[in-house]
């Protein structure tokens, strides 16, 4: 968390000298709900049958991070660069949303090239990771690690829930627009 | 189910969709609008001319419709298996974190717990009588029994199959089961697992939640009137959509084996370190690497 919070304060990070912190938020994810060890409750709060939840963060991201990228590759030839509109390199923000307890933050970084977003990541970083015990006896069962399909992949006849962090990733993403701009 | 009639509209801060397998009278359609209506009059914190905005005045006694009773009855049973975090009281604890009805979010001051249910409110049947001004906040079962109430309406008019969809809280009929995607609690475009929905109710909660004219569902511990943000996402089957609404709620605030002595649900609960919970008998799957 250290390192992104430390990229997002030197928001801009170009592609040569920036692997710190897009490694950073790679090795989180999307999947950051898996992979966010440093926000994550204390494994000791939790009874041992739920330990199993304390995979380490690089697990997920070596499988989740690919799938990440979210932009298609333009196929069509790509604009002279004296037409493009963004910079090219990679770019980290910091967004912002309003929950119950507070404002909570979301990194996002994206990669553009010739004003095509060619992968995007985002970690969500809790703030308010409240500790809460659990009972010993639970008769249900627990997945260690779950993970994200894209829906696009999936067949299925309706979606039910509520993503977070859509307000924050549209405001870092819009904060990245008008920094990468040229 | 193939659909013979759609309907579609925003109502109580949300959208709306209701699938027929027949046609949707126009007469159902309008007696539907009127239902919502009704029910965002009775319980919108966000209009000054709702009836629980006059409670919040000046208190005194409301008397709601039938159905109020039951969403008292469910309530009272779910602060007592919450040991009082989940309380329709709460609502003055969201307006004190800035969550009020001009949208300040300016918090007023540190989280503040919500008064105690005993010295502040009596819920009898559908008469509610408050000792003195109080929010009422039903956000967290209100929208589920008025899919409820829509497909009660949808039922008494001959209709067999059918779903209501109020943006992810959703009741369905019929003899041909939906497979629902369970969104990522933080990826729109993704999902972490399905069920099968096959004549009951699915409803999710998720700790940001926005819902009910953008506000009222927020998971706020009426106790401490700080956020729980252990868990992070929660899905609940159940027989109707009222209950699984409260119980997506309540999977915050409480153990499932509490509730499950005394409702009948299927659950999934995503937590902020990414391990997930299920019932047993979950007819669905959740993805792993």
């Amino acid at each position: 968390m250290k390192d992104l919070e430390a990229g997002s304060a030197d928001t801009r990070t170009r592609s040569l000298t920036g692997k710190r912190v897009l490694h950073a938020l790679a090795a989180a994810s999307l999947l950051g709900v898996a992979g966010c060890a440093g926000t994550a409750p204390s494994p000791g709060s939790e009874p041992a049958g739920e330990a199993a939840s304390s995979a380490p963060a690089e697990a997920p991201a070596s499988s989740a991070a690919p799938e990440a990228s979210a932009g298609a590759e333009p196929t069509e030839a790509a604009p002279a660069a004296s037409d493009q509109t963004y910079e090219d390199g990679e770019f980290t923000q910091v967004g912002s949303y309003v929950s119950p307890g507070g404002t909570e933050e979301i990194g996002v970084t994206l990669t553009l090239k010739k004003d095509v977003v060619t992968a995007v990541t985002t970690e969500p970083m809790p703030s308010n990771p409240t500790a809460k015990l659990y009972q010993e006896r639970f008769s249900g069962g627990i997945q260690g690690e779950i993970v994200g399909k894209k829906l696009d992949e999936l067949k299925v006849d309706k979606v039910a829930g509520s993503s977070l962090t859509s307000g924050g990733f549209a405001e870092a993403t819009d904060l990245i627009k008008s920094e990468a701009k040229l | 189910m193939a659909v013979g009639g759609s309907f579609s509209f925003e109502a109580i801060g949300t959208r709306w969709q209701i699938d027929t397998a027949a046609p949707l009278e126009p007469g159902v359609r309008a007696a539907i609008s009127g239902l919502v209506e009704d029910y965002d009059a009775l319980y919108s914190r966000f209009r000054p001319d709702s009836a629980v905005a006059a409670l919040a005045a000046g208190g005194g006694r409301l008397e709601l419709p039938a159905h109020g009773a039951a969403l008292g009855r469910l309530y009272r049973m779910l602060y007592r298996l919450t040991d009082g975090s989940m309380s329709p009281l709460v609502g003055s604890v969201l307006e004190h974190s800035g969550y009020d009805a001009h949208y300040s979010f300016i918090p007023k001051g540190p989280p503040a717990p919500a008064r105690a249910w005993d010295a502040t409110l009596d819920w009898e049947g559908p008469v509610v009588t408050a000792s003195r001004p109080v929010t009422l906040d039903v956000g967290a079962a209100g929208k589920g029994q008025l899919v409820d109430l829509v497909g009660g309406l949808l039922t008494g008019a001959g209709h067999t199959e059918f779903l209501v969809d109020a943006s992810g809280d959703m009741l369905h009929s019929g003899t041909t089961a939906l497979t629902v995607g369970l969104e990522h609690p933080y990826d729109p475009t993704r999902a972490i697992g399905t069920v099968q929905l096959h004549g009951r109710a699915l409803c999710a909660s998720a700790s940001n939640r926005r819902s009910w004219g953008d506000g009222l569902h927020h998971v706020v511990d009426a106790r401490t009137g700080t956020s729980v943000s252990t868990v992070v996402a929660t899905w609940v089957l159940a027989a109707d959509t009222m209950t699984a609404d409260a119980l997506a709620t309540a999977l915050f605030l409480a153990e499932p084996d509490v509730l499950a002595g005394e409702f009948a649900f299927d659950f999934v609960q995503v937590f902020s370190d990414g391990h997930a919970r299920f019932s047993p008998t979950l007819n669905g799957a959740l993805f792993t690497p």
